[in-house]
Order: C-alpha cells, then sequence, then structure tokens
C-alpha cells in the first residue's frame, strides 16, 4: 500500500495533467458536434475518457520490467485478436474490423500498435545489431511489422497501417539501425510503388488523387476537403465561437466527430484554439522528452517511451495535415480528442507505459542509491 | 562502458534527428493554419457563408390599377410556383422524373424550366413549375419529405378582373429582355404595353430578399434576415369600368375602335379597340403557338387602334376646313351650287349625294356633308395654312396622352410632298383634303381630342392617370369665339335636325342633345367606269373594300362633357353605324356619370 501510494506521489503529473486537459478538449469538441443528437455521445465519450485515463494510471503502476517480461505474448495476444477479427469482427464505418468484447465494441488494430512497439523493442534490447552479419536477423522484426500491417491493410485500414508501418521504421531508426538500410528500403518502395497502387482500392486510389486537387471535382470526392478548408479558414483568429460552427452544424462538414473534429475546433476557436492544441501536442511531446532523457540504462524504457510519443504527435500530426489538405485522407482520428474509445484507451495505455518507465527507474535508482554502504544511516 | 558512452551518443543523435523531424511537421502544419485561418480568413469567411445561406428574391407586389370610381381594373393574385434550390442542378433531371409521378408537367413547363436553368441570377431557387392548383398543392405537399429540395413559394401574379374590355389600354405585363435587367431579376415581370408600360416605374415597386440558412442537403434551417420587398404604388385613372364595359359589348363583334374623353378634364373614360386579346393570358405567360395566333391575325388585335389605328378622317374634317374658311373671314351666307360633281380640270370630284344637294351654305354643308360646296373652298386653300389649322386641333401631332406608341397621323404639306413623294402639291389634293380623304390620317384619339377642342374651346389633352390633387387647366384655343359657336352649332345641325347626316341617331333624352359629325373613311377609289354604271352599295363590296364608318360628336350640347370618336372598319357610312353607336355610347355614359 506505502509503496502504491508512494509512486502515486511521484508520477509524471505535468504530463497526467497535459494528457487530461487534452482529452477535456476532446469533451468540449464532441458536446459541441454532437450537440443536435442530445447528450449521448457525450456521456459516452466521458465513459471512455474516465476508464482510459484509469487504465492509464492502473499500466503506471505496474513496473516496466513486467511489461518488457510479457512482450512478445501481448504481441502474439494482439495478432491473435487481430487474426480473429479478420474471420469473426464486424465491418463498422465501411472500413474497420470491430470485435465484441463484453459488449464493448473493440477496435484491436488500434491497441496493436502498442504491442508492436513493446514487441520490437523487447527484440531490439536483446540482439543489438551491430556488423553485417546481424542485418539477418532484421528479417525477425520485418516480419513481426508485416504480419499486422498486412492483416490490417487488409481490414481495410490504410491509415492504421500506415501508422503501424511508421512506427516500425521510427523503432529501427532509433535503434541505430544504419542509414543504408533505411536507403535501400526507399529504393525498395520507389520501384514497387506501382505494384502498391494496383493493390489499392479504388476509394484510396480516389482519395490519393483527390488530395492532389482536391477542386476537380468539388462536388465528388474532394468535397470532404475542401469543406474541412473552409471550416478552418472561416474560424479566422478567434473563431465563430462554441458551438456557433456554421460548416460543422450545418453538416458541411463530414465526420466531424472523429477524423474532422480538428476542423471544427479551427472553426469554432479559430487559430488561437488550433494553436493552443498543437501547442499541447508539442508540450507532451517534450515532457515525454525529458522522461525518456532521464533513463540511463534500459534500452528497452528508451525504445518503448520514444515510439510512445512519436505514435501520438505523428497520429496527431497526419491528422491535423489531412483535414487540412497536406496529407491525403487516410482516417486516422486526432488523438484523445476524437471520438472513439478504442483509441483514445490505446493513447491512455501508452501514456501509462511511459509514466511506468519514469517511476521504475526512479526507483530502480533510489534503490540503488539507498544499496551504497556510504548512504546508509 | 565506454561502448555505452558511444550507444548513448548514437540513441541521442537518432532522437534528435527524429525531434527535427517533428519540429518541421509541426512548423508546416502552423503555417498551413496561418496561410487558412489568418491570411484567408475573408475568403473562407465568404466561402462558408455562401455555404451557409441561401437567397430568395422577393418580388415585389404591383401597384394595382383603379378606376376613377376605385374599382380594381388590374390587381394581383396569389400564384403557388414549385421552385428547387439552385445548388441541386445537377440533380434536376432525376428529381423532375420523380416529379412526374405525382404533378403533371407539360411541354410548356419543360421549356420554362429550360430556360430558367440557363439563366444567371442572384436568386438561389429555380421555379420548376408555375400556377399550381389546389389538387397539385396538395398532392405536392403530401410527398413533400420525397423532394427535400424542394419548395412551394407564393408569388404574386398580375390578374385582370375584365380580361378582354380593357386589354389595350390597361396592357399586360412580361418578362424584361433587355439584358440589365435580366441578370438580377430574370422573374420579374414588367409592363410591356399601356398603362403598364408607361407607368411601370411607379407600378413595379422595389424588390427584396430572404436570406435563408440550410444544411449540407439543401434543408432550410431557418430564415436569416430580410429586406422586404416594397409593392409598387397604386394607381388611379380616370377610366369608368362600367362605361368601358358597356362600350366593349357594344363594339366587340365589329372591327374598330373609340375614344370617350371627358370635355374639362382630358381625362380618357373610355377607350377601346376592337378585337380585342385575354390579357391574363398574356400575363401568366401566354403560350407560343397562341401567340403566333394573335400576331397573324389580319384583324391586329394586339394593336391599340384608338391611339396606334390610322385613318383618313372623312367628312370629320370638314369641320377644320370651316374654322380655317370662317378664320379667314368667310361670309355665312356665301352659297354654292352643289349638282353631285365638281370638275377640276378633266377630272371630276363627286359628292357622297349623287343627285347633289342644290344651293348649299356652310352650316347646310356640314349638316349635309355636301363635298362639293367644300370644293369649292378647296380652290383658294392654302394646304400649308389648313395644316396649321388642323394642327391646332391635334391632327397630324400626337395628343401626348400617357400612353406609349401613339402614332402622330399625317396632316399634309407642300414640303411634305415633296420630301415624301417627291412632286409638287397639285389643285385636286387640295380638294381631296378638304373632305378628309386622301393623305390625311389621324386617329381614334385625335378625332375625339379634336371634338373635345371645338366643344370646350380649350386645348385640352388626353389623359389616363388620375390624380385627384391636381385640377388639369388648360389655356383657350386661339380661335374667334363666334367661329367656334357656329362650327357648334352646325354639329348640332347634323345631329338634331331634318336632313342632317346623323339625324336619325338623335339622343332620345330630353335633358341632353349632341352634337357631332358623320364621316366615311373611303378605302378603294371608286373608278370612272363604276361611276357611270351606278356606285356600288357598301354591302355588295368585299368586306375589306368597305368604308370606315366615323362619328366625333359630344353632349351635352350646352355645357359639352363628354366628346366621342368612333372608327369602325368596314361597316359603311358612318350615319349608319359608328352614329347610332356613339349615341347609345354618350346615352348610357351620361345616365352613369350623373347620378
Amino acid at each position: 500500500m506505502q509503496e502504491i501510494v508512494y509512486k502515486f506521489k511521484n508520477l509524471n503529473w505535468t504530463l497526467v495533467m497535459s494528457v487530461l486537459f487534452l482529452s477535456l478538449i476532446g469533451l468540449i469538441m464532441i458536446y459541441s458536434a454532437s450537440n443536435a443528437e442530445g447528450m449521448r455521445s457525450t456521456y459516452s465519450h466521458l465513459a471512455k475518457l474516465v476508464f482510459g485515463f484509469t487504465i492509464m494510471l492502473l499500466v503506471a503502476l505496474i513496473n516496466i520490467n513486467t511489461w518488457q517480461k510479457y512482450s512478445f505474448l501481448f504481441y502474439l495476444i494482439g495478432i491473435i485478436i487481430l487474426i480473429y477479427a479478420t474471420f469473426y469482427g464486424f465491418i463498422g464505418k465501411g472500413s474497420r474490423r470491430w470485435i465484441n468484447f463484453l459488449g464493448v465494441n473493440i477496435q484491436p488494430s488500434e491497441i496493436m500498435k502498442i504491442f508492436l512497439i513493446i514487441g520490437l523493442a523487447k527484440f531490439f534490447d536483446e540482439r543489438k545489431i551491430e556488423g553485417l552479419r546481424d542485418y539477418l536477423f532484421l528479417l525477425i522484426p520485418i516480419i513481426m511489422i508485416a504480419i499486422p500491417f498486412l492483416i490490417i491493410l487488409n481490414q481495410p485500414d490504410l491509415g492504421t497501417s500506415i501508422i503501424l508501418l511508421f512506427l516500425g521504421a521510427v523503432v529501427f531508426f532509433i535503434v541505430g539501425i544504419n542509414y543504408k538500410f533505411f536507403m535501400f528500403c526507399g529504393i525498395i518502395f520507389f520501384f514497387s510503388s506501382p505494384i502498391v497502387w494496383n493493390l489499392l482500392h479504388e476509394y484510396q486510389k480516389q482519395r490519393l488523387l483527390t488530395f492532389f486537387d482536391p477542386y476537380k471535382d468539388p462536388l465528388g470526392t474532394g468535397y470532404h476537403i475542401i469543406q474541412s478548408e473552409i471550416a478552418i479558414g472561416s474560424g479566422g483568429f478567434f473563431g465563430k465561437g462554441w458551438l456557433r460552427g456554421t460548416q460543422s452544424h450545418l453538416d458541411f462538414l463530414p465526420e466531424k466527430k472523429t477524423d474532422f473534429i480538428f476542423s471544427m475546433l479551427g472553426e469554432e476557436f479559430g487559430f488561437l484554439g488550433t494553436l493552443s492544441v498543437i501547442g499541447l501536442f508539442i508540450l507532451i511531446c517534450i515532457i515525454g522528452y525529458l522522461m525518456v532523457s532521464s533513463i540511463e540504462k534500459s534500452f528497452f524504457s528508451k525504445v518503448v517511451g520514444i515510439a510512445i510519443i512519436t505514435n501520438f504527435f505523428i497520429s496527431g500530426a497526419i491528422n491535423m495535415a489531412m483535414v487540412m489538405g497536406l496529407t491525403p485522407v487516410v482516417g486516422i482520428p486526432l488523438p484523445l480528442v476524437s471520438y472513439g474509445g478504442s483509441s483514445m484507451v490505446t493513447y491512455f495505455f501508452g501514456f501509462g507505459l511511459l509514466l511506468s518507465i519514469e517511476l521504475s527507474h526512479k526507483i530502480h535508482k533510489e534503490d540503488n542509491l539507498v544499496n551504497l554502504p556510504f548512504f546508509r544511516q | 562502458m565506454n561502448r555505452d558512452i558511444e550507444e548513448h551518443k548514437g540513441f541521442q543523435k537518432r532522437i534528435f534527428i527524429l525531434g527535427l523531424g517533428k519540429a518541421v511537421l509541426s512548423s508546416l502544419i502552423i503555417g498551413k493554419l496561418y496561410y487558412l485561418q489568418i491570411l484567408n480568413k475573408s475568403k473562407f469567411g465568404k466561402l462558408s457563408e455562401d455555404n451557409r445561406t441561401k437567397i430568395k428574391i422577393l418580388h415585389p407586389e404591383r401597384g394595382i390599377i383603379f378606376d376613377k370610381n376605385n374599382k380594381r381594373i388590374a390587381e394581383n393574385r396569389i400564384d403557388y410556383q414549385l421552385s428547387l434550390l439552385k445548388e441541386k442542378k445537377n440533380l434536376v433531371t432525376r428529381e423532375i422524373i420523380k416529379l412526374q409521378k405525382i404533378l403533371n408537367i407539360t411541354e410548356d413547363d419543360f421549356f420554362q424550366l429550360n430556360k430558367n436553368l440557363k439563366r444567371k441570377t442572384l436568386d438561389d431557387f429555380i421555379t420548376i413549375k408555375k400556377n399550381l392548383t389546389w389538387e397539385e398543392l396538395e398532392t405536392f405537399e403530401y410527398f413533400s419529405h420525397q423532394f427535400p429540395f424542394m419548395s412551394i413559394t407564393k408569388e404574386k401574379v398580375r390578374s385582370y378582373e375584365n380580361n378582354y374590355a380593357f386589354s389595350h389600354v390597361v396592357g399586360y405585363v412580361g418578362y424584361d429582355s433587355s439584358v440589365k435587367r435580366k441578370k438580377n431579376l430574370p422573374d420579374l415581370k414588367i409592363g410591356k404595353t399601356g398603362i403598364e408600360k408607361i407607368y411601370d416605374s411607379i407600378l413595379v415597386g422595389k424588390e427584396g430578399w430572404q436570406k435563408i440558412e440550410s444544411n449540407s442537403s439543401g434543408t432550410i434551417v431557418r430564415k436569416l434576415d430580410n429586406l422586404k420587398s416594397t409593392s409598387g404604388e397604386n394607381l388611379q385613372t380616370y377610366l369608368n369600368s362600367d362605361i368601358q364595359e358597356y362600350n366593349y359589348d357594344l363594339i366587340k363583334k365589329m372591327n374598330g375602335s373609340m375614344v370617350l374623353i371627358d370635355c374639362y378634364t382630358g381625362g380618357v373614360i373610355s377607350m377601346i379597340s376592337s378585337p380585342s386579346f385575354d390579357i391574363n393570358e398574356f400575363s401568366y405567360g401566354i403560350k407560343n403557338d397562341n401567340w403566333k395566333v394573335y400576331q397573324s391575325d389580319p384583324h391586329k388585335p394586339l394593336l391599340n387602334k384608338s391611339i396606334s389605328g390610322l385613318y383618313a378622317p372623312g367628312s370629320t374634317f370638314k369641320l377644320i376646313v370651316a374654322l380655317f374658311v370662317l378664320q379667314n373671314n368667310f361670309s355665312l351666307t356665301q352659297k354654292y351650287f352643289c349638282s353631285g360633281s365638281t370638275e377640276l380640270g378633266n377630272h371630276k370630284f363627286h359628292c357622297w349625294k349623287r343627285k347633289g344637294h342644290g344651293y348649299v351654305d356652310l352650316r347646310q354643308a356640314i349638316k349635309e356633308s355636301c363635298d362639293c360646296f367644300f370644293y369649292n373652298l378647296a380652290k383658294d386653300i392654302n394646304i400649308d395654312e389648313l395644316a396649321k389649322m388642323a394642327k391646332k386641333f391635334s391632327m397630324g401631332n400626337k395628343t401626348k396622352i400617357d400612353l406609349p406608341n401613339e402614332s402622330s397621323g399625317l396632316m399634309p404639306t407642300v414640303q411634305w410632298k415633296k420630301k415624301n413623294k417627291n412632286d409638287s402639291w397639285h389643285l385636286g389634293e387640295t380638294y381631296n383634303a378638304v373632305i378628309g380623304q386622301g393623305f390625311t390620317l389621324s386617329t381614334p384619339l385625335q378625332l375625339a381630342i379634336m371634338t373635345a377642342r371645338i366643344a370646350s374651346g380649350k386645348i385640352i389633352y388626353p389623359k389616363i392617370k388620375y390624380d385627384p390633387n391636381t385640377q388639369p387647366n388648360f389655356s383657350d384655343l386661339d380661335i374667334d369665339k363666334n367661329s367656334l359657336n357656329f362650327v357648334r352649332d352646325s354639329m348640332f345641325g347634323v345631329v338634331n335636325e331634318y336632313k342632317g347626316t346623323a339625324f336619325s341617331s338623335r339622343l332620345k333624352s330630353k335633358k341632353y342633345k349632341m352634337a357631332g359629325k358623320t364621316g366615311t373613311s373611303q378605302v378603294r377609289r371608286i373608278s370612272l367606269a363604276e361611276r357611270e354604271v351606278g356606285v356600288l352599295e357598301n354591302k355588295e363590296l368585299p368586306y375589306k373594300l368597305r368604308d370606315h364608318s366615323i362619328f366625333s360628336g359630344f353632349a351635352p350640347f350646352k355645357d359639352p362633357q363628354l366628346a366621342i370618336a368612333i372608327i369602325l372598319e368596314h361597316e359603311g357610312s358612318g350615319s349608319k353605324v359608328a352614329a347610332p353607336m356613339a349615341r347609345d355610347i354618350l346615352d348610357n355614359s351620361l345616365k352613369i356619370l350623373n347620378t
């Protein structure tokens, strides 16, 4: 009990508060987005938020070594759930595979991101890649990425699978894989892109084409992105005010609760609002970096910490870039803000791990100090 | 240990690069946000406003046209129309196919719709079908949930109480075809003819608009601010509905026209042109086929003959000639012998009475309409001087009535002939001119004004619009009072004395006496050969060659109140048809006006 109180006191409360603040902004936006249909969505989102927050604290209290020990098991469980979802899951919103777990709908591809991160981190923690001979072993993490990537791509969920691939690459990058490897991958990707193009679904191709010129078909495929830009732009510096966004409340803005919630924020709270949210993202990122940089020993912890922060930041950035027409529309929700339990719980889970990493190493350090002969009293 | 440090350094370097990537990404996003929200705020703000708001043009209600007794002649009725949100233009075919299952859409509707679709306007709605009946309205309301982009709108449409009697004088409304107006208000109807045209700026009013907030599917969420349209001003006229309708019934079976004028004010009490046309049909939007029928009708139903029809004034012009010679000190006792014809060179000029009138003086010549007497006068008449006199009575000049497309008629002069016929003036032409034949042309309105000026001795101008605040003040004619009295008295003789050409048409009322002058406007030239075998009776001639029947007059004789002119095409001599009709009209009008 004392241990728990001690851990609680030593939690990084700056991170906890920042994360909580961002998710409260999400709650406010969800309220506005679902204003017309009553309070159902808001309550539902609030419940998920409370649940996710609890998960974060619980995960934080568990020692990181425990997570490290069972990393491969979690990864395997993740893969099994994904395969299960492929065969027995149901399709929600056109593309994503969901499973029903104890009456709650879960999107397993979200949680897979975390499991992949810890799986890869454990692999690289145990086997350092240095010589040329070691590169043969890279086949294992590549397969570890490829399996969930292909399953999710097949769901089909282009956004999540791209994020997954990107996270794999980030882990490869930070564990110190030679730059030549990335160049090699780049060349392979370049030459295989025509094949990949042919493998894409028609609507995915359409989205990519639309990205390059949304005004070519303003009422068809380009409609969403144009309406989103109008929403953000019309917000101006101060925004139209909470609940007063016309683009969103009159349904010109698509998917305003989920993928396009940032546009709604831009419309109702203006440049001030969007800048604040980006600021919050950067703040959380910096806090994460500081937390990770305090660790000296555990390679696993460092990799997991950086990967989790990157996952959070990149998902957010892609979502924002997407609604502003900087990247093609690939359904990625805005972390902690968009409506959707699985995604939110996953990010809370990630932050829980981040907290756990810092906490575990703090205790470890203090234990070591206490064990030193001159420290004893 | 050394390796650990190196490894740590490498790790830090990679993390730094990753962080740098994130920084670049962040600045890209913030840059784009700055571009969208700060630099292009107004552009996107406007786009969002356009998204949300739709404009519905509110057409103004046209002013009502009243007669002198405040009876409505032209008013507006509610027309229910079906319109489509312009944004959903590309769905129109699909929507129409759906609509056809419940409503009958005619070819004419399609024709109009195609026109509407091509037009560029401020209005965010396109009219699909007009003139919905109650049944159609109910049917649509029942199925309206299937048509989220369509709505029923109420528009005011011009409607005329009596759709034949007033057609020419009131005129009809239609779409403006001028480029400037069409752009903004293509659905606004403007006056095309008659009062509707000349007083359009008063009647038309000012359009308004209604801003509507609608969501992405085009469903109307709420009404925003609006600018109410301003109705046009109402207009009161000198017309009298009861008299107009009575007169129309008299004249409608013939081709011709009549004008009835108030001798004090110049107010036009009644003005009819026959055949008439259905004015409501025009105002609701006439079908192309019907328009062509009207256009090609030889009786010219669309022409307002009262002001645009040109006829030889016939013997009614003798009044002008009489006034002219009296001004030049012509002796009232001077007599000429009428044998039935007069010779000039080797040309014979005939009197209408083949046996001749014997010795006649000026009064008799007017009363019995002796042509030979006037031929004798013609010898000493300078046509240019005569034209000056005629113009005092608006013959050959516009009467300046407040109606569009008035003809000025024609009063020939030496110069006119030189210019238009490239020939000098011949005395024979003066012979024709003095009996109102030849080149001289006048409109029925000019005849009525001539009569009114003779009757009142003032320079009367005709007026349609009645303004209760201003009394027209006309100056006196610069013609000797005695001469005018003499002509008036002669006109009294025409109607009220035995041998007068209109004696059979005298007023039956003991209260009033009518004065006037008959006329017969010759349409053809009677050949010498025909004279020898005997001139054909009018009835024996083909319709197109028959004479026009003319009468102009005023009543009551003492203190003239009304002046009238009637021209009936191809109905024969003035005394037989026009004069009795004038009597009936004046009789009825005086009864209506003075009770």
